[in-house]
């Protein structure tokens, strides 16, 4: 079996360049991978479509792009012309979408290759993909252990190297978490740097579609090819700025602030401890970082969650047995058409938080919890606006703990909750935040470094990423090469 | 003592912009089923609104003719409820922030002014239509997403014919605001009537009644929606709020459902729109494009001499209003003659516009200014229709052509004359021995030799009076 989806892309298109390699091998190298894994990290894969793909490319003269021809992985939220976009779902088993999201508009135009569609928590409501119909994705580090999620497909298909990206959605840690879990690079941008049309929505006011890679530098092409305005979304902005325009400039003057919160008692000592680290190379380089108190942020978990699932609660309405998906069979009357489809279209999770959202959003409920949530929200966003006039970034763990065993928060929805509390302020606020590998803990298990910037400065977040990345030399092949 | 009947009511108005509110689908009317309808319409997963910004400059109107003042920083909201026609099961709306707010309508009931008091507007997305049959309803998803005004008064009326009158009136201001096609058998407009009546000063339980299939249906329902509910509460029974329909095959009002404890709704934000903040200069451009309204069109209207019959059937006929506003230099008493009568039926007859034909508004300008100068006479005019309608000739060609051209030439008139007396003398005569019949036969003897190219009417005249003093 090749091995050049190892190579950087840089390699890979310089080989590509020269003709010694054909995307053709890429497929076929990437689908040799799927077919030797059983990590259950795709919901549907597209052979045919991806070769067919790379076929057409062979009579194109390869760009100065090196994004062609790459194979890439979509998380299964977001829509692809003519694929399957099941969300996990039963409720869309068999849904076959007929258009591309405003983001697959671009990756076709830089001619990457979509070879699969990945394995996620059901409608995105989870942190561990175990919500999904087609059973939980394992984590190639260990393969008892969550890929954590809702992105667990996309992260573990990048940690195993069967693709060099993939594309994920975060509303409360779903790019990030994952990330951190399979010891990959995944960052969530600033709300509405890249287009919503197309990505099924959960929580709309905190939804951002992110990009999945091996290392930070890809991580910003990817991000720079996929960022556009886009009408279809009312939310999104463009700024035309080059992501990795920092990368390996010197961090004069830099400031970086870590919450008091984020290095507390309820985070993993190992983890503290890498975070810790951390603090003394940046210290050791001349970087100030200070523990800082930012007011609410170990109190909003709670809020997230009811503006999500309150936003769930309406998003998930459409989902009804009358235009498409799955229909319950001879109903009653329509409102057993309802009843009957959505009991039995959508699992436990799903409903449970169906149920709650609309209890938040019922007559005066909206007024004591959905519309408190939005003034603190606000709170929230200035203190950290705040925290960004002084520092640059500011950072923490991405996680509390490393990937956990599978099953152990099944039947306990508080306890998978836990999950958000670092990663959902980045989402209240709009802020981009991104998670990178920083080492392994005793059972190597990856552990992961989040760096929260201010609006609009995903290239401040890359610069220290790439630094980080260069002094501790995380080594991502270990999964693929066998631990 | 009687009681009183107090009586509010709730528009729904779709704006005839050319796309939706929330998508780029057409949002014509009579399209045939399901051709409109994209996936935003659908409730495709993954979608999201886009905003058509037209629709704020309608609404904008809207608000300017009801007096209504503009909510300019605004934002909208979600309504959830599961229906078969609401795509997404939540509708978007304006639940806090409603465009237009404490408006007003004057209305005239026999001589008296009276302001019916609007509470709000807002803006909202139209559902599917649906046809129900015996064993399925079927979904038309063109009307998914079309525009509305949802205009709501206080229970300010106390009478079937203040309502009738007003909504009589907001038609015609949404009408000639340009905004809404208003024809509620196309239910481009649709009534929900509430009406209570009470003894006391306190309100009595409010019944709604609901899809009213013309404005004097609306009237017939409340009369007899009050005579029932009177029946009701001398029969010493309560009534209890809910919701009717009128029916139009009985004139009655026929129970729908019974309200259960307010509905929820579970309003909250819509997240996909960011909030609209209105500029001066939008709102003021919206205004901008007006034109002038019915009250001060029927003024001018009144000054020029039109009976008030006709003015009342220029107003209801907006497009012979509209094209009249070209024409408020000329002899408007004839333009509207002309419009209402023979031009009204040679469009009705064609079924054809006035901008289908060949009447530009040069010629037009031309026609009523010979007339008014008596250039032409009637009789001409409709002679000449046709050609006016059909062809691009001018006026003087058409006549010319046809050789009609009238001559006032006061030489050439008098020298027919002369030359038809002087060889005429018997029937002169007879004339002068009490036939009146014989003056008719000189005329017809003068118009033979004037070949259409003299005016009756001056000829006529001329005759009588040389007849007279010979």
């Amino acid at each position: 079996m090749s091995k050049y989806l190892d190579l950087s892309l840089k390699e890979i298109h310089e080989l590509l360049k020269k003709g010694e390699i054909t995307p053709t091998i890429l497929v076929n190298e990437c689908f040799e991978k799927i077919e030797n894994s059983n990590l259950n990290a795709f919901i549907n894969t597209y052979k045919d479509y991806a070769l067919l793909e790379a076929k057409k490319l062979e009579e194109m003269n390869v760009p100065d792009d090196i994004l062609f021809g790459i194979p890439i992985a979509i998380k299964d939220n977001i829509m692809v012309k003519d694929m399957k976009c099941t969300c996990a779902s039963r409720m869309l088993d068999n849904f076959v979408s007929i258009y591309d999201a405003g983001c697959i508009d671009y990756i076709k135009d830089h001619h990457m290759i979509i070879v699969g569609k990945t394995n996620m928590d059901e409608f995105a409501m989870g942190s561990t993909s175990e919500t999904s119909y087609y059973g939980a994705p394992h984590n190639p580090w260990n393969y008892n252990k969550t890929t954590g999620g809702s992105s667990g497909g996309s992260a573990a298909v990048v940690s195993i190297g069967i693709v060099p990206l993939a594309l994920g959605s975060d509303t409360g840690g779903s790019v990030r978490q994952p990330s951190s879990f399979c010891g990959i690079v995944g960052m969530k941008p600033t709300y509405g740097r890249i287009s919503r049309h197309g990505l099924v929505a959960y929580g709309s006011s905190l939804d951002q579609v992110g990009v999945m890679s091996r290392n930070v530098y890809e991580n910003a092409i990817l991000l720079n090819a996929i960022s556009h305005l886009d009408k279809r979304d009312l939310t999104s902005f463009d700024t035309d700025i080059d992501f990795t325009r920092e990368i390996d400039k010197p961090l004069e003057n830099f400031k970086v602030a870590i919450p008091s919160f984020f290095i507390s008692d309820i985070i993993d000592p190992e983890v503290k401890e890498k975070i810790m680290n951390i603090k003394k190379i940046l210290e050791d380089n001349k970087i100030q970082v200070d523990i800082v108190d930012i007011k609410y942020i170990d109190k909003t978990a709670i809020l997230y969650q009811i503006i999500a699932m309150g936003e769930a609660s309406s998003n998930l309405a459409r989902f009804d047995g009358i235009k498409y998906g799955y229909s319950y069979p001879n109903p009653a009357s329509l409102d057993d058409l309802y009843k009957k489809t959505r009991r039995y279209g959508f699992g436990e999770e799903v409903k449970r938080r169906i149920m709650v959202g609309s209890y938040l959003l019922s007559g005066e409920n909206a007024k004591i919890y959905y519309n408190k949530a939005l003034e603190i929200r606000d709170d929230l966003k200035k203190n950290f606006l705040d925290a960004f006039k002084k520092y640059d970034l500011i950072i923490g763990p991405t996680a509390a703990r490393c990937a956990y065993d599978l099953g152990m928060n099944q039947n306990d929805p508080l306890k998978g909750f836990m999950d958000d509390i670092l990663v959902m302020h980045a989402n209240m606020g709009g802020f981009p935040s991104l998670s990178m590998p920083i080492g392994l803990n005793r059972e190597n298990l990856p552990i992961g470094l989040q760096i929260i910037g201010n609006l609009y400065k995903e290239d401040t977040i890359y610069q220290l990423a790439s630094f980080i990345e260069k002094k501790v030399k995380f080594d991502s092949k270990k999964v693929r090469n066998g631990i | 003592m009687e009681y009183r009947k107090t009586i509010g009511i709730e528009v729904h108005c779709e704006l005839k912009t050319k796309e939706k509110i929330f998508s780029p689908s057409l949002s014509n009317y009579g399209s045939i089923a399901n051709t409109n309808a994209n996936i935003i319409d659908m409730a495709y997963p993954g979608v999201l609104p886009q905003f058509n910004s037209e629709v704020l400059s309608f609404a904008i109107k809207a608000c300017h003719v009801l007096n209504l003042n503009i909510t300019k920083k605004m934002h909208f909201d979600r309504k959830n409820y599961f229906y078969a026609d609401n795509p997404k099961n939540f509708q978007i709306t304006q639940n806090e922030t409603p465009i237009g707010t404490n408006g007003y309508v004057e209305i005239d009931i026999n001589g008296k002014k009276k302001k019916i008091e609007i509470l709000e507007m807002h803006i909202e997305e139209d559902t599917c239509k649906s046809v129900h049959s015996d064993k399925y309803s079927l979904l038309d998803y063109n009307r998914a997403g079309v525009p509305l005004i949802e205009i709501v008064t206080k229970p300010c009326m106390e009478s079937a014919l203040e309502a009738v009158k007003y909504l009589e009136k907001l038609r015609e201001l949404l009408l000639y605001a340009g905004v809404s096609d208003c024809k509620i058998e196309e239910g481009s407009m649709r009534c929900d009537t509430n009406v209570s009546i009470s003894k006391t000063n306190e309100l009595g339980t409010k019944i709604e009644v609901k899809n009213i299939g013309s404005i004097s249906n609306v009237g017939e329902a409340i009369n007899y929606e009050a005579k029932r509910q009177e029946e009701i509460l001398e029969k010493g029974e309560k009534l209890r709020e809910e919701t009717r329909r009128f029916d139009d095959k009985t004139r009655t009002t026929i129970l729908m459902r019974v309200k259960e404890t307010g509905n929820d709704y579970r309003y909250f934000p819509e997240p996909d729109i960011p909030y609209v903040n209105l500029t001066d200069d939008f709102i003021h451009d919206a205004i901008n494009e007006l034109s002038r309204m019915p009250d001060e069109r029927r003024k001018d209207y009144e000054k020029s001499g039109i009976l008030p019959i006709n003015i009342e059937k220029i107003i209801a006929n907006k497009e012979i209003s509209d094209y009249l506003e070209n024409f408020l230099d000329i002899n408007l008493v004839i333009a509207s003659n002309l419009l209402l009568g023979d031009i009204q039926s040679y469009l009705n007859k064609n079924n054809l516009k006035i901008e289908d034909t060949k009447l530009t508004h040069q010629k037009f300008r031309d026609l009523v200014n010979k007339l008014d100068k008596k250039e032409i006479n009637n009789k001409i005019f409709k002679d000449i229709l046709i050609d006016i309608m059909e062809t691009s000739k001018d006026i003087d060609d058409i006549i010319c052509d046809k050789g009609l051209n009238v001559s006032f030439d006061d030489n050439l008139l008098n020298s027919i004359i002369d030359n038809v007396l002087s060889n005429n003398e018997k029937i002169i005569s007879d004339y002068k021995n009490g036939n009146t019949r014989s003056a008719k036969a000189l005329m017809g003897l003068i118009m033979k030799e004037g070949k259409g190219k003299i005016d009756p009417s001056a000829a006529n005249e001329k005759l009588m009076e040389k007849l007279n003093s010979l």
